[in-house]
Protein backbone atom coordinates (compact mmCIF):
# COMPACT_ATOMS: atom_id res chain seq x y z
CA UNK A 1 0.00 0.00 0.00
CA UNK A 2 2.72 2.82 0.88
CA UNK A 3 4.63 1.59 -2.53
CA UNK A 4 1.43 2.56 -4.32
CA UNK A 5 1.38 6.44 -2.51
CA UNK A 6 4.68 6.85 -2.65
CA UNK A 7 4.60 6.57 -6.04
CA UNK A 8 1.87 8.43 -6.45
CA UNK A 9 0.97 11.13 -4.73
CA UNK A 10 -2.37 11.42 -6.27
CA UNK A 11 -3.48 8.50 -4.55
CA UNK A 12 -3.33 10.14 -1.37
CA UNK A 13 -6.82 11.73 -2.88
CA UNK A 14 -8.16 8.28 -2.98
CA UNK A 15 -7.36 7.40 1.00
CA UNK A 16 -8.83 10.61 1.90
CA UNK A 17 -12.19 9.92 -0.26
CA UNK A 18 -12.31 6.40 0.08
CA UNK A 19 -12.03 6.83 3.88
CA UNK A 20 -8.60 4.93 4.88
CA UNK A 21 -6.36 6.37 7.65
CA UNK A 22 -2.91 6.95 6.70
CA UNK A 23 -0.64 5.06 9.36
CA UNK A 24 -0.98 1.27 7.71
CA UNK A 25 2.78 0.02 8.23
CA UNK A 26 4.28 -2.26 5.56
CA UNK A 27 0.39 -4.27 4.86
CA UNK A 28 -0.44 -4.83 1.52
CA UNK A 29 -3.55 -3.28 0.07
CA UNK A 30 -5.84 -6.04 0.56
CA UNK A 31 -5.03 -6.07 3.95
CA UNK A 32 -5.44 -2.28 4.57
CA UNK A 33 -8.85 -2.71 3.15
CA UNK A 34 -10.26 -5.32 4.99
CA UNK A 35 -9.34 -3.99 8.38
CA UNK A 36 -11.42 -0.80 7.01
CA UNK A 37 -14.32 -2.80 5.04
CA UNK A 38 -13.14 -0.86 2.29
CA UNK A 39 -14.03 -3.86 -0.85
CA UNK A 40 -10.78 -3.91 -2.26
CA UNK A 41 -11.72 -4.55 -6.50
CA UNK A 42 -13.86 -1.32 -6.21
CA UNK A 43 -10.76 0.53 -4.61
CA UNK A 44 -8.36 -0.61 -7.09
CA UNK A 45 -11.26 0.28 -9.83
CA UNK A 46 -10.73 3.99 -8.52
CA UNK A 47 -6.91 4.05 -8.40
CA UNK A 48 -7.13 2.82 -11.90
CA UNK A 49 -9.07 6.32 -13.16
CA UNK A 50 -7.34 8.22 -10.65
CA UNK A 51 -4.22 7.45 -12.53
CA UNK A 52 -5.61 7.13 -15.98
CA UNK A 53 -4.92 3.69 -16.28
CA UNK A 54 -8.08 1.93 -16.99
CA UNK A 55 -8.84 -1.27 -18.86
CA UNK A 56 -12.53 -1.54 -19.53
CA UNK A 57 -12.53 -4.89 -20.94
CA UNK A 58 -11.71 -6.19 -17.50
CA UNK A 59 -14.05 -4.15 -15.09
CA UNK A 60 -17.08 -6.08 -13.99
CA UNK A 61 -19.28 -3.93 -13.08
CA UNK A 62 -21.02 -6.47 -11.45
CA UNK A 63 -19.25 -7.14 -8.38
CA UNK A 64 -18.14 -3.45 -7.85
CA UNK A 65 -19.74 -1.47 -4.70
CA UNK A 66 -22.01 1.28 -5.17
CA UNK A 67 -21.63 2.08 -2.13
CA UNK A 68 -17.74 2.50 -1.97
CA UNK A 69 -18.40 4.56 -5.10
CA UNK A 70 -20.60 6.52 -4.37
CA UNK A 71 -18.67 7.42 -0.99
CA UNK A 72 -15.83 8.32 -3.11
CA UNK A 73 -17.49 10.90 -5.03
CA UNK A 74 -19.38 12.50 -2.50
CA UNK A 75 -16.12 13.03 -0.43
CA UNK A 76 -14.97 14.33 -4.00
CA UNK A 77 -17.60 17.06 -4.20
CA UNK A 78 -17.04 17.89 -0.52
CA UNK A 79 -13.07 18.44 -1.32
CA UNK A 80 -13.87 20.49 -4.50
CA UNK A 81 -16.38 22.43 -2.96
CA UNK A 82 -15.74 23.19 0.56
CA UNK A 83 -11.79 22.66 -0.08
CA UNK A 84 -10.09 23.33 -3.23
CA UNK A 85 -12.15 25.60 -5.27
CA UNK A 86 -11.86 28.03 -1.95
CA UNK A 87 -8.74 27.62 -1.79
CA UNK A 88 -7.55 28.73 -5.34
CA UNK A 89 -9.95 31.82 -4.81
CA UNK A 90 -8.18 32.91 -1.85
CA UNK A 91 -4.69 32.60 -3.71
CA UNK A 92 -6.16 34.00 -6.95
CA UNK A 93 -7.68 36.96 -4.87
CA UNK A 94 -4.03 37.90 -3.34
CA UNK A 95 -2.54 37.88 -6.82
CA UNK A 96 -4.65 39.89 -8.78
CA UNK A 97 -4.76 42.21 -5.60
CA UNK A 98 -1.63 42.85 -5.95
CA UNK A 99 -1.17 45.69 -8.14
CA UNK A 100 -3.19 49.29 -7.40
CA UNK A 101 -4.27 51.29 -10.02
CA UNK A 102 -7.98 51.60 -11.60
CA UNK A 103 -7.70 48.95 -14.40
CA UNK A 104 -6.23 46.47 -12.26
CA UNK A 105 -9.04 46.53 -10.16
CA UNK A 106 -11.64 46.52 -12.64
CA UNK A 107 -9.75 43.60 -13.84
CA UNK A 108 -9.23 41.72 -10.84
CA UNK A 109 -12.90 42.36 -10.15
CA UNK A 110 -13.78 40.68 -13.40
CA UNK A 111 -11.00 38.12 -12.26
CA UNK A 112 -12.75 36.83 -9.32
CA UNK A 113 -16.12 37.47 -10.78
CA UNK A 114 -15.36 35.14 -13.66
CA UNK A 115 -14.47 32.60 -11.40
CA UNK A 116 -17.14 32.84 -8.72
CA UNK A 117 -19.23 32.24 -11.56
CA UNK A 118 -17.36 28.89 -12.61
CA UNK A 119 -17.23 28.02 -8.76
CA UNK A 120 -21.59 28.54 -8.50
CA UNK A 121 -21.94 26.14 -11.73
CA UNK A 122 -19.69 23.78 -10.22
CA UNK A 123 -21.99 23.74 -7.36
CA UNK A 124 -25.00 23.63 -9.18
CA UNK A 125 -24.08 20.39 -10.82
CA UNK A 126 -22.94 19.31 -7.69
CA UNK A 127 -25.09 19.65 -5.56
CA UNK A 128 -27.85 18.09 -8.05
CA UNK A 129 -26.32 14.79 -7.84
CA UNK A 130 -25.83 14.54 -4.23
CA UNK A 131 -29.57 15.59 -4.09
CA UNK A 132 -31.04 13.86 -6.90
CA UNK A 133 -28.89 11.15 -7.99
CA UNK A 134 -27.18 9.85 -4.97
CA UNK A 135 -30.58 9.27 -2.83
CA UNK A 136 -31.68 8.02 -6.12
CA UNK A 137 -28.63 5.35 -6.27
CA UNK A 138 -29.05 4.74 -2.45
CA UNK A 139 -32.90 3.56 -2.72
CA UNK A 140 -31.81 1.61 -5.81
CA UNK A 141 -28.83 -0.14 -3.07
CA UNK A 142 -31.38 -0.54 -0.82
CA UNK A 143 -33.12 -2.43 -3.01
CA UNK A 144 -36.09 -0.02 -2.67
CA UNK A 145 -36.95 0.70 -6.71
CA UNK A 146 -38.03 4.59 -6.99
CA UNK A 147 -39.69 5.01 -10.47
CA UNK A 148 -39.65 9.10 -10.94
CA UNK A 149 -35.78 8.46 -11.79
CA UNK A 150 -33.07 6.62 -13.80
CA UNK A 151 -29.97 7.28 -14.67
CA UNK A 152 -30.43 7.57 -18.15
CA UNK A 153 -31.72 11.20 -16.90
CA UNK A 154 -28.24 11.70 -15.55
CA UNK A 155 -26.75 10.60 -18.60
CA UNK A 156 -28.36 13.00 -20.84
CA UNK A 157 -28.16 16.36 -17.95
CA UNK A 158 -24.66 15.66 -17.14
CA UNK A 159 -22.76 18.58 -18.09
CA UNK A 160 -18.97 19.04 -18.22
CA UNK A 161 -18.40 21.69 -15.62
CA UNK A 162 -14.55 20.96 -16.31
CA UNK A 163 -14.60 22.21 -19.60
CA UNK A 164 -14.67 25.95 -18.17
CA UNK A 165 -12.11 25.77 -15.66
CA UNK A 166 -10.02 25.18 -18.93
CA UNK A 167 -11.49 28.49 -20.48
CA UNK A 168 -10.64 30.36 -17.51
CA UNK A 169 -6.64 28.94 -17.56
CA UNK A 170 -6.27 29.88 -20.67
CA UNK A 171 -7.58 33.72 -20.15
CA UNK A 172 -5.06 34.27 -17.60
CA UNK A 173 -1.92 32.64 -19.64
CA UNK A 174 -2.87 34.22 -22.32
CA UNK A 175 -4.57 38.01 -21.54
CA UNK A 176 -3.82 38.95 -18.10
CA UNK A 177 -1.26 41.03 -18.07
CA UNK A 178 1.03 40.40 -15.39
CA UNK A 179 4.81 39.63 -14.68
CA UNK A 180 5.23 35.92 -14.21
CA UNK A 181 5.58 35.33 -10.58
CA UNK A 182 5.97 32.38 -8.10
CA UNK A 183 2.21 33.39 -6.93
CA UNK A 184 0.70 33.08 -10.33
CA UNK A 185 2.58 30.09 -11.15
CA UNK A 186 1.55 28.90 -7.85
CA UNK A 187 -2.49 29.46 -8.80
CA UNK A 188 -1.74 27.66 -12.52
CA UNK A 189 -0.31 25.06 -10.91
CA UNK A 190 -3.28 24.50 -8.81
CA UNK A 191 -5.72 25.04 -11.67
CA UNK A 192 -3.56 22.78 -13.86
CA UNK A 193 -3.90 19.92 -10.84
CA UNK A 194 -7.39 20.58 -10.03
CA UNK A 195 -8.84 20.37 -13.62
CA UNK A 196 -7.26 17.28 -14.23
CA UNK A 197 -8.66 15.75 -10.76
CA UNK A 198 -12.35 17.30 -12.31
CA UNK A 199 -11.44 15.24 -15.28
CA UNK A 200 -10.79 12.12 -13.44
CA UNK A 201 -14.02 13.09 -11.26
CA UNK A 202 -16.33 13.17 -14.48
CA UNK A 203 -14.64 10.42 -15.99
CA UNK A 204 -15.69 7.75 -12.73
CA UNK A 205 -19.11 9.25 -13.07
CA UNK A 206 -19.41 8.67 -16.28
CA UNK A 207 -17.43 5.68 -17.16
CA UNK A 208 -17.74 4.02 -13.76
CA UNK A 209 -20.30 5.41 -11.93
CA UNK A 210 -23.06 5.53 -14.56
CA UNK A 211 -22.55 1.62 -16.01
CA UNK A 212 -22.62 0.01 -12.47
CA UNK A 213 -26.06 1.49 -12.08
CA UNK A 214 -27.38 0.34 -15.12
CA UNK A 215 -26.31 -2.98 -14.31
CA UNK A 216 -28.28 -3.01 -10.60
CA UNK A 217 -31.33 -1.55 -12.47
CA UNK A 218 -31.03 -3.89 -14.86
CA UNK A 219 -31.03 -6.68 -12.70
CA UNK A 220 -34.03 -5.20 -10.63
CA UNK A 221 -36.29 -4.75 -13.60
CA UNK A 222 -35.65 -8.48 -14.33
CA UNK A 223 -36.76 -9.86 -10.60
CA UNK B 1 10.02 35.03 -39.10
CA UNK B 2 8.30 33.47 -35.78
CA UNK B 3 10.15 31.44 -33.71
CA UNK B 4 8.37 27.95 -33.63
CA UNK B 5 8.11 26.21 -30.59
CA UNK B 6 7.92 22.72 -30.51
CA UNK B 7 7.80 19.89 -27.38
CA UNK B 8 9.06 16.25 -28.31
CA UNK B 9 7.73 12.93 -26.82
CA UNK B 10 9.85 10.41 -28.71
CA UNK B 11 11.52 8.14 -25.87
CA UNK B 12 14.13 6.43 -29.12
CA UNK B 13 17.14 8.88 -28.89
CA UNK B 14 18.17 7.77 -32.20
CA UNK B 15 14.67 9.17 -33.48
CA UNK B 16 14.72 12.00 -31.01
CA UNK B 17 17.98 13.18 -32.47
CA UNK B 18 17.36 12.40 -35.86
CA UNK B 19 14.20 14.39 -35.88
CA UNK B 20 15.64 17.50 -34.10
CA UNK B 21 18.28 17.73 -36.67
CA UNK B 22 16.11 17.37 -39.43
CA UNK B 23 13.70 20.64 -37.98
CA UNK B 24 16.87 22.24 -37.08
CA UNK B 25 18.61 21.97 -41.03
CA UNK B 26 14.87 23.49 -41.98
CA UNK B 27 14.31 26.25 -39.41
CA UNK B 28 17.92 26.75 -38.09
CA UNK B 29 17.48 29.38 -35.26
CA UNK B 30 13.81 30.13 -35.78
CA UNK B 31 13.06 26.84 -34.39
CA UNK B 32 13.24 26.08 -30.41
CA UNK B 33 13.19 21.97 -29.75
CA UNK B 34 12.26 20.70 -26.11
CA UNK B 35 11.99 16.65 -25.09
CA UNK B 36 9.64 15.66 -23.14
CA UNK B 37 11.09 12.82 -21.10
CA UNK B 38 7.92 11.33 -19.52
CA UNK B 39 4.20 11.68 -20.45
CA UNK B 40 2.58 12.46 -16.92
CA UNK B 41 4.80 15.26 -16.77
CA UNK B 42 3.45 17.31 -19.80
CA UNK B 43 1.13 19.70 -18.12
CA UNK B 44 4.33 21.32 -16.36
CA UNK B 45 6.34 21.54 -19.03
CA UNK B 46 3.95 22.40 -21.46
CA UNK B 47 3.48 25.52 -19.00
CA UNK B 48 6.89 25.93 -18.47
CA UNK B 49 7.72 26.19 -22.92
CA UNK B 50 4.32 27.09 -23.75
CA UNK B 51 4.97 25.47 -27.48
CA UNK B 52 3.22 25.60 -30.54
CA UNK B 53 3.08 22.28 -31.05
CA UNK B 54 3.26 18.84 -29.47
CA UNK B 55 4.83 16.19 -31.09
CA UNK B 56 3.75 12.67 -29.95
CA UNK B 57 5.07 9.09 -30.67
CA UNK B 58 2.16 7.23 -31.93
CA UNK B 59 2.83 4.57 -30.66
CA UNK B 60 2.61 5.54 -27.53
CA UNK B 61 -0.15 7.45 -27.32
CA UNK B 62 -3.79 6.03 -26.39
CA UNK B 63 -7.25 6.66 -27.48
CA UNK B 64 -8.89 9.62 -26.21
CA UNK B 65 -5.77 10.71 -25.38
CA UNK B 66 -4.88 13.72 -27.53
CA UNK B 67 -8.62 14.50 -27.33
CA UNK B 68 -8.02 14.83 -23.50
CA UNK B 69 -4.79 17.13 -24.02
CA UNK B 70 -6.48 19.33 -26.26
CA UNK B 71 -8.63 20.57 -23.55
CA UNK B 72 -5.59 20.96 -21.91
CA UNK B 73 -3.00 22.66 -24.10
CA UNK B 74 -4.06 24.63 -26.45
CA UNK B 75 -1.48 23.95 -29.25
CA UNK B 76 -1.15 22.28 -32.56
CA UNK B 77 -1.31 18.78 -31.66
CA UNK B 78 1.00 16.52 -34.54
CA UNK B 79 1.89 12.67 -34.62
CA UNK B 80 4.80 10.93 -35.21
CA UNK B 81 4.32 7.58 -37.07
CA UNK B 82 7.20 5.06 -37.11
CA UNK B 83 5.14 2.54 -39.15
CA UNK B 84 2.54 2.67 -41.72
CA UNK B 85 -1.13 1.96 -40.18
CA UNK B 86 -3.89 3.57 -40.34
CA UNK B 87 -5.34 3.63 -36.25
CA UNK B 88 -8.44 5.51 -35.66
CA UNK B 89 -6.47 7.65 -33.37
CA UNK B 90 -4.70 9.55 -36.00
CA UNK B 91 -8.39 11.49 -36.14
CA UNK B 92 -7.38 12.96 -33.56
CA UNK B 93 -4.29 14.98 -34.56
CA UNK B 94 -3.94 18.04 -36.38
CA UNK B 95 -0.90 16.38 -38.93
CA UNK B 96 0.63 13.51 -38.90
CA UNK B 97 4.36 13.15 -39.33
CA UNK B 98 5.85 9.79 -40.65
CA UNK B 99 9.57 8.75 -40.20
CA UNK B 100 9.63 8.51 -44.11
CA UNK B 101 8.90 11.85 -44.73
CA UNK B 102 11.15 13.83 -46.65
CA UNK B 103 12.54 17.48 -45.13
CA UNK B 104 10.61 18.88 -47.80
CA UNK B 105 7.22 17.73 -46.58
CA UNK B 106 7.72 18.10 -43.06
CA UNK B 107 8.53 21.47 -43.73
CA UNK B 108 5.52 22.17 -45.88
CA UNK B 109 3.10 20.38 -42.45
CA UNK B 110 4.58 22.23 -40.60
CA UNK B 111 4.49 25.72 -42.24
CA UNK B 112 1.16 24.75 -43.67
CA UNK B 113 0.00 23.82 -39.87
CA UNK B 114 1.76 26.89 -38.49
CA UNK B 115 -0.14 29.59 -41.11
CA UNK B 116 -2.98 27.85 -40.31
CA UNK B 117 -2.62 28.56 -36.32
CA UNK B 118 -1.42 32.31 -36.92
CA UNK B 119 -4.76 32.70 -39.21
CA UNK B 120 -6.97 31.09 -37.08
CA UNK B 121 -5.66 32.36 -33.74
CA UNK B 122 -4.66 35.88 -34.05
CA UNK B 123 -4.45 37.27 -30.27
CA UNK B 124 -5.07 40.62 -29.77
CA UNK B 125 -6.12 40.75 -33.80
CA UNK B 126 -9.66 41.62 -33.83
CA UNK B 127 -10.67 44.11 -36.47
CA UNK B 128 -12.71 47.03 -35.38
CA UNK B 129 -15.49 45.74 -36.05
CA UNK B 130 -15.45 42.55 -33.93
CA UNK B 131 -13.84 44.91 -30.96
CA UNK B 132 -16.90 46.89 -31.18
CA UNK B 133 -19.83 44.38 -31.40
CA UNK B 134 -17.07 42.62 -28.60
CA UNK B 135 -17.51 45.97 -26.11
CA UNK B 136 -21.51 45.34 -26.75
CA UNK B 137 -21.83 42.16 -25.82
CA UNK B 138 -19.84 43.05 -22.82
CA UNK B 139 -22.38 45.71 -21.90
CA UNK B 140 -24.82 42.92 -21.86
CA UNK B 141 -26.29 43.89 -25.11
CA UNK B 142 -28.55 40.89 -26.79
CA UNK B 143 -27.58 39.95 -30.60
CA UNK B 144 -30.47 41.99 -32.15
CA UNK B 145 -29.66 45.21 -29.84
CA UNK B 146 -26.56 44.76 -31.01
CA UNK B 147 -27.25 44.58 -34.84
CA UNK B 148 -29.75 48.05 -34.15
CA UNK B 149 -26.87 50.12 -32.64
CA UNK B 150 -24.42 49.25 -35.25
CA UNK B 151 -26.37 48.69 -38.05
CA UNK B 152 -25.31 45.07 -38.88
CA UNK B 153 -28.10 42.84 -39.78
CA UNK B 154 -28.63 39.55 -37.21
CA UNK B 155 -27.08 37.34 -39.19
CA UNK B 156 -23.79 39.81 -39.37
CA UNK B 157 -23.55 39.63 -35.28
CA UNK B 158 -23.64 36.42 -34.80
CA UNK B 159 -20.64 35.66 -37.08
CA UNK B 160 -19.04 37.96 -35.31
CA UNK B 161 -19.46 36.81 -32.13
CA UNK B 162 -18.59 33.62 -33.43
CA UNK B 163 -14.93 34.41 -34.75
CA UNK B 164 -14.53 36.14 -31.51
CA UNK B 165 -15.36 33.33 -29.52
CA UNK B 166 -12.57 31.33 -32.02
CA UNK B 167 -10.18 33.83 -32.21
CA UNK B 168 -10.13 34.48 -28.38
CA UNK B 169 -10.98 30.67 -27.63
CA UNK B 170 -13.22 32.33 -24.82
CA UNK B 171 -16.97 31.66 -24.99
CA UNK B 172 -18.28 32.97 -22.32
CA UNK B 173 -19.48 36.66 -21.43
CA UNK B 174 -17.37 36.58 -18.17
CA UNK B 175 -14.73 35.53 -19.80
CA UNK B 176 -14.97 38.24 -22.85
CA UNK B 177 -15.26 40.89 -19.67
CA UNK B 178 -11.51 40.14 -18.90
CA UNK B 179 -10.40 40.21 -22.02
CA UNK B 180 -11.97 43.51 -22.77
CA UNK B 181 -10.89 45.26 -19.66
CA UNK B 182 -6.97 44.01 -19.90
CA UNK B 183 -6.93 44.88 -23.28
CA UNK B 184 -8.27 47.86 -22.59
CA UNK B 185 -11.15 47.98 -25.28
CA UNK B 186 -13.97 49.39 -22.39
CA UNK B 187 -13.53 52.36 -20.52
CA UNK B 188 -13.82 51.39 -16.72
CA UNK B 189 -16.08 53.74 -15.46
CA UNK B 190 -18.90 52.37 -17.70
Amino acid sequence: MSDLITSNYKMLFAMTRIGIPLGFGDKTIDEVCRENNIDVTTFLVIVAFLLDDVNYKTIDYKILSLKEILNYLKNSHDYFLNFRLPNIREKLYNVVNQYKNEISNELSKAIIFYFDEYVAEVRKHMEYEDKMVFPYINSLIKNAKKLDYNIDIFIRQHNHVEERMTEFKNIIIKYYPAKSTNEINSVLFDIFACEEDLFSHIDIEDKLLVPVVQTLEKKLKSK
Amino acid sequence: MKTIKILIYEPSEIIFTGIKNVLKQIWGKNIEIYELSDYSSLTPIFLKYQPDILLLDLSLIRTGEVKKSRKQHACKHIALQHSIDHSMILNEFDEVISIFDSSERIKSKISKLMNLHQKGLPEEALSIREQEVLVEIVNGLTNKEIAEKLNLSIHTVTTHRRNISTKLQIHSIAGLTIYAISNQLINVKN
